[in-house]
């Protein structure tokens, strides 16, 4: 227990160091949600949807502050994956999947608690329909919170997941950025999830990638009512759970060949 | 003439060796087809959802996208050197390299990388281009196939004139590679969609500023037979030079923050 | 006018210290690389350039090849400034860093060579005659198709050296050029410079840690301390200076301890016998072998100076460097 509280406090320490790239990072985030913004306010202008203009607001500026939740951002691991360098970890005698979980889990919430804070502020600032609007109400607000903690369960163990499939493939690297893209056009970030056609948002919701920040944020909206939450919070959790066996198998697959095999 | 030369020399030998490792050249440029299919995924399905931005129509939409996608994947195939290597090369020292040699340093760093997998996301530009044309029905003349060229060169100059202020700031050793983004990725991010549906500070930073519009925004109007923003027609071939006029500013700056190298190593 | 002539020449560079706690801004501190450094060197010479690490060795060498321009005083080469004129500069120079590489990685060298003609322009017969003269010298026939990544360490410095010299330089900089090579590559590396310096005249400075190299190839050797020129003269002259201590390891039959000595002898157990280190002005060597004699039966002794990189260290310490 004590090993995974001293990744947390490493993090954090690396993060307070890189100050400059987290203040570019916060700007970047929000031209991004700027630019983002104007283009859905002036689409709307000529023709208006059921969601509101103020909650496709609220939508661009929660997935901009939470961007870090999404992108695969452990590149010392991933450069671990391409050099072979994994094969050390392989060997030590602990808990892989748990040990890299935490790492993720603290690169993930570490990171993007430190960009949101400002960019929230920031965005609640701007006025009505163009910056962030307050939660449909209080309970919303608390089941909005909640989500938003399943869904970064779901984002680590997604990511995991693809970490262990990529030491699989020959080209880590093109895998790696063919599934970073699939998350950003299948979260919701290229594009509101909200605005996709009817018929594809019935599927597409149910993925895990939708899980991340699309289902919390409609709650934060008011998109899905309060009744709706429950289910959203199941469908959450089940993939949570199938995530973490998947992932969990796989890097015990690894462990046993390489052991195996002697390296 | 002999830089060009030399250019095209370069490129031929650096093509050799990205072919060295055909499955994963092979990979990578998949990915890159797959990631700018997803964004020109975004447009159609905007299109799908509002049929129309302002004034612009779904054609005027794919044009608008194809233009800046050419443009700006071009720069990154054979402007490479400046848009990715070029930190790398002032981190690992190979800069030094660059400095013995009697070159300029901007050509040799040109002269130093390539990105053909960037070559998918040409295609689906053009595609995108070629698809704008036919939903506008566009009426080609000898003219405006001019004035695409020129708007595609000096947007080129343009966007290579933007990645060198990351090159500047590796130059003093400033690492804001997120900032200078901002201005470069969601330069592209923005202007793939026309001006005017921005609030006024953001238009004029892409007019004066980082003149996409310019370079840009006014010829394609010109090209799908819209008003040019008030602007008479001549206006259309002159704004393109913005381009060159930002890539030679930069280049001034350029060459007066290599004055300040300070290699790396011992 | 010498074919190099440096005057004052001093860099600074400014160094981000860590943050401290409760400081909001990282203090920044100056460090002076080169301290008004002044020295000459005549054309065709083979210079030796040491010290220890931080010395400033390369920033000079990046001063003189232009990479770097000095916060103070000037140089010439070949009555040029090297960083107003880089352009002019670079054409009649070559650099040589041990561990980096200006060839390119993934393609065959001779590919390599054929781009830096065309960077540098150089005549296609002065190319050819070049290349064969070079391809010779460095044997890379067998290899001059083959990628540089597929090369071994030593093949490899050789294309360097080969690139390097490809547009016939008057002046060469070398930076540790011997740098995890095997013993036949260094001597045979050594060989070639020995031969090009005496062929072409081609003047060469040559930095490096292994004392070896400087004292096979080199005349002359300046040695630099905290940016500035502590020693520049004949590398026989430097060593007599520090060359104060010599060594006797010695062995007993049976395992007789050692006698007292006197103070200033420093001795250790080496193996099964043992290893004194002394100074002859204190104790001459025949009285100090005398003394070990009284203590019992020396079945083996051996007399020598002492190691040269010892010498250098000592050099080192003595100027608190």
């Amino acid at each position: 227990m004590n090993a995974y509280f001293t990744v947390f406090r490493m993090r954090w320490k690396m993060e307070l160091q890189y100050r400059g790239a987290v203040i570019g990072g916060v700007v970047c985030q929000v031209f991004f949600g700027l630019i983002l913004v104007s283009l859905y306010r002036a689409l709307y202008a000529s023709k208006p949807q059921t969601m509101p203009i103020e909650a496709v607001a609220s939508y661009v500026w929660l997935q901009q502050a939470f961007f870090r939740m999404q992108l695969s951002s452990d590149s010392e691991l991933m450069d671990k994956i391409r050099t072979g360098g994994i094969a050390y970890d392989l060997c030590r005698p602990l808990d892989l999947y748990g040990y890299y979980y935490v790492r993720i889990l603290a690169q993930k919430l570490l990171g993007s608690l430190l960009r949101a804070a400002p960019m929230l502020v920031f965005a609640f600032l701007l006025p009505r329909g163009v910056g962030l609007g307050l939660p449909v109400s209080l309970p919303a607000l608390a089941a909005f919170l909640m989500c938003l903690t399943a869904g970064l369960l779901c984002t680590c163990a997604l990511e995991n997941l693809t970490m262990a499939f990529t030491m699989r493939t020959l080209d880590s690297r093109g895998v790696q950025a063919m599934l970073n893209l699939l998350m950003m056009i299948l979260s919701g970030n290229v594009l509101p999830l909200t605005l996709y056609p009817d018929s594809w948002q019935k599927v597409i919701t149910l993925l895990p990638y939708a899980q991340v920040l699309d289902t919390p944020i409609r709650i934060y909206t008011g998109q899905y009512a309060l009744a709706d939450v429950p289910r959203a919070l199941l469908i959450q959790l089940a993939w949570v759970l199938l995530l973490v066996w998947a992932g969990e198998s796989m890097w015990r697959r690894h462990q046993k060949r390489l052991i195996i095999q002697g390296g | 003439m002999d830089t060009i030369r030399l250019y095209i020399k370069s490129m031929r030998m650096l093509m050799k060796s990205q072919l060295q490792y055909p499955a994963s050249f092979l990979m990578q440029t998949l990915a890159q087809l797959v990631m700018e299919g997803g964004e020109m995924l975004a447009v159609i399905l905007i299109v799908d959802r509002f049929d129309r931005l302002n004034q612009w129509m779904p054609g005027d939409l794919y044009f608008f996208f194809g233009l800046m996608s050419v443009t700006f994947y071009l720069t990154e195939v054979f402007g490479r050197g400046v848009t990715g290597a070029f930190p790398g090369m002032v981190r690992s020292g190979q800069l030094d390299t660059l400095l013995l040699r009697p070159r300029g340093v901007l050509t040799q760093t040109l002269c130093s990388a390539i990105d053909p997998r960037r070559f998918a996301c040409i295609a689906v530009g053009t595609a995108a281009l070629a698809l704008g044309s036919r939903l506008s029905r566009i009426s080609w003349t000898p003219l405006k196939g001019l004035l695409l060229a020129e708007s595609v060169l000096f947007g080129m100059l343009l966007i290579l004139g933007l990645f060198m202020i990351e090159a500047v700031f590796c130059i003093y050793s400033v690492k804001s590679v997120e900032l200078v983004n901002a201005i470069t990725y969601g330069g592209r991010s923005a202007c793939q969609y026309p001006i005017d549906i921005y609030a006024r500070p953001l238009r004029v930073l892409f007019t004066v500023a980082a003149p996409f519009a310019l370079v840009m925004h006014v010829p394609a109007a010109y090209i799908l037979d819209k008003p040019l923003y008030g602007w008479p027609a001549w206006t259309a071939f002159v704004c393109p030079l913005a381009g060159a006029g930002v890539f030679a500013v930069m280049y001034l700056v350029f060459r007066r923050a290599m004055r300040h190298y300070r290699s790396t190593g011992s | 006018m010498a074919f190099i002539e440096a005057e004052g020449l001093t860099k600074t560079f400014t160094v981000r210290k860590k943050r401290e706690k409760g400081r909001l801004l990282r203090e920044k501190t100056r460090v002076k690389a080169l301290d008004s450094l002044n020295f000459t060197i005549e054309k065709g010479e083979l210079v030796g350039y040491i010290g220890p690490n931080g010395a400033g060795k390369s920033t000079t060498v990046k001063l003189l090849s232009g990479i770097l321009t000095p916060d103070g005083g000037t140089a010439r080469v070949n009555g040029l400034v090297p960083w107003e004129q880089r352009r002019q500069h670079v054409k009649r120079i070559g650099v040589v860093f041990g561990q980096r590489s200006q060839l390119w990685w993934d393609v065959p060298i001779l590919d390599s060579f054929d781009l830096l003609r065309d960077i540098y322009q150089v005549p296609e017969a002065d190319y050819r005659r070049r290349l064969s003269e070079l391809t010779e010298a460095l044997r890379l026939e067998e290899f001059l198709r083959t990628p540089l990544r597929l090369l071994s360490l030593g093949q490899r410095m050789r294309a360097e050296l080969c690139g390097s010299l490809l547009h016939g330089p008057e002046l060469l900089f070398l930076d540790e050029p011997t740098i995890g090579l095997d013993a036949v590559s260094k001597l045979a590396l050594r060989d070639f410079l020995k031969q090009e310096n005496a062929r072409h005249g081609t003047t060469v400075l040559l930095t490096t840690h292994d004392m070896e190299d400087i004292a096979a190839l080199c005349s002359r050797v300046m040695v630099l301390g905290h940016g500035r020129k502590l020693f520049d003269g004949a590398l026989p002259d430097l060593l007599q200076r520090y060359d104060t201590r010599r060594i006797i390891t010695l062995r007993y039959d049976g395992d007789a301890a050692l006698p007292d000595l006197p103070a200033g002898c420093a001795c250790a157990e080496e193996g099964e016998g043992y290893r004194i280190d002394y100074s002859p002005d204190q104790i001459p060597t025949a009285k100090l072998i005398a003394l070990l004699q009284g203590a019992g039966n020396i079945r083996e002794l051996t007399a020598q100076p002492q190691n040269i990189d010892h010498l250098i260290a000592a050099m080192y310490r003595e100027m608190d460097l």
